[in-house]
């Protein structure tokens, strides 16, 4: 194994993609407790909620999907195996790319009325931007090689 | 207009991607329909079916893409223009993804709804994407070797 035969946006892709797999299980959304005054205990069921993206929307598997290839193009780099599957960069860069709509599209339109976002689905958004850079700047590497 | 130009996988995409966007507005999930009283007063009905389109989820988004870069080397070939060559990995990629999302919602239906007849008819249309993508992928490859 030879991380040196990295390049820059394969590291940035597998970065993304493992941040993207960490923020998958923070919250993304999630119904905020009303104030109250300090002391006043806050009946069961009523206090802050939150949900991560496994159970509070359905583009999981698409965004896991989407950070395996990038895991995946970057282990194949290490083990030497990417001449022989270069199409993995370009794999990177469409399903980050498409993610990257998904989410936004999950954040506004389709977003419940009653919910708030939460911080998870903004990192996840961001992972997926790094993701399609990542998988981009890869791509450009390998012509120019 | 040249329609002799799409090869047997471009035209098995395009078919399919056009199959599966009708597809979209029938049935894909459905809930028990209940009537009650509503807060005025009224009667109020809640479930039914939900086409693809009205049901909360991006997943129509995705599908309507894979559909869109599924259509580009046909409308190319319509249009007069030059060839899209990194279509064919496009489409054979993101509609082997979609194929697997519909695969599972077919198994794990999202909160425990009724599976419709366009929730299978999408997956098999998906499937047929993913089949043209893949022929024309090979077809481009011998294209390339001779």
């Amino acid at each position: 194994m030879d991380t040196g035969r990295l390049s820059q946006g394969q590291m940035i892709a597998a970065v993304s993609a493992v941040v993207l797999l960490v923020a998958m299980f923070l919250p993304w959304i999630g119904v905020d407790a009303p104030d109250v005054p300090a002391g006043v205990p806050v009946p069961e069921g009523l206090g802050d909620d939150s949900q991560n993206v496994w159970k509070g929307s359905s583009i999981d598997v698409y965004l896991l999907i989407t950070a395996i290839v990038a895991i995946v193009s970057a282990l194949l780099a290490v083990s030497g195996g990417a001449e022989e599957f270069s199409f993995f960069s370009a794999a990177t860069f469409l399903l980050g790319f498409v993610g990257v709509i998904l989410v936004v599209v999950w954040l506004t339109i389709d977003f419940p009325d009653d919910s708030e976002r939460k911080y998870g689905a903004f990192i996840g958004l961001a992972a997926s931007v790094g993701i399609a850079y990542g998988g981009f700047k890869a791509m450009q590497e390998e012509v120019a090689a | 207009m040249d329609a002799d130009r799409l090869s047997q996988g471009q035209i098995v995409a395009a078919v399919s991607a056009i199959a599966l966007f009708i597809i979209s507005f029938l049935p894909w999930f459905g809930a028990p329909e209940v009537t009650g009283v509503g807060v005025g007063g009224g009667t109020v009905t809640v479930g039914g079916n939900f086409s693809l389109w009205e049901a909360e989820n991006p997943f129509d988004i995705y599908l309507l893409i894979v559909i869109l870069v599924a259509l580009v080397p046909a409308v190319l070939a319509f249009a007069g223009g030059g060839d899209a060559p990194l279509a064919p990995v496009a489409t054979t990629l993101l509609a082997a993804v979609g194929t697997v999302l519909i695969l599972y919602q077919v198994i794990d239906t999202p909160a425990e709804l009724d599976r419709k007849i366009g929730l299978f008819l999408g997956l098999f249309a998906c499937a047929g994407v993913t089949i043209g993508g893949y022929l024309s992928m090979q077809e481009d490859a011998r294209r390339e070797r001779y």
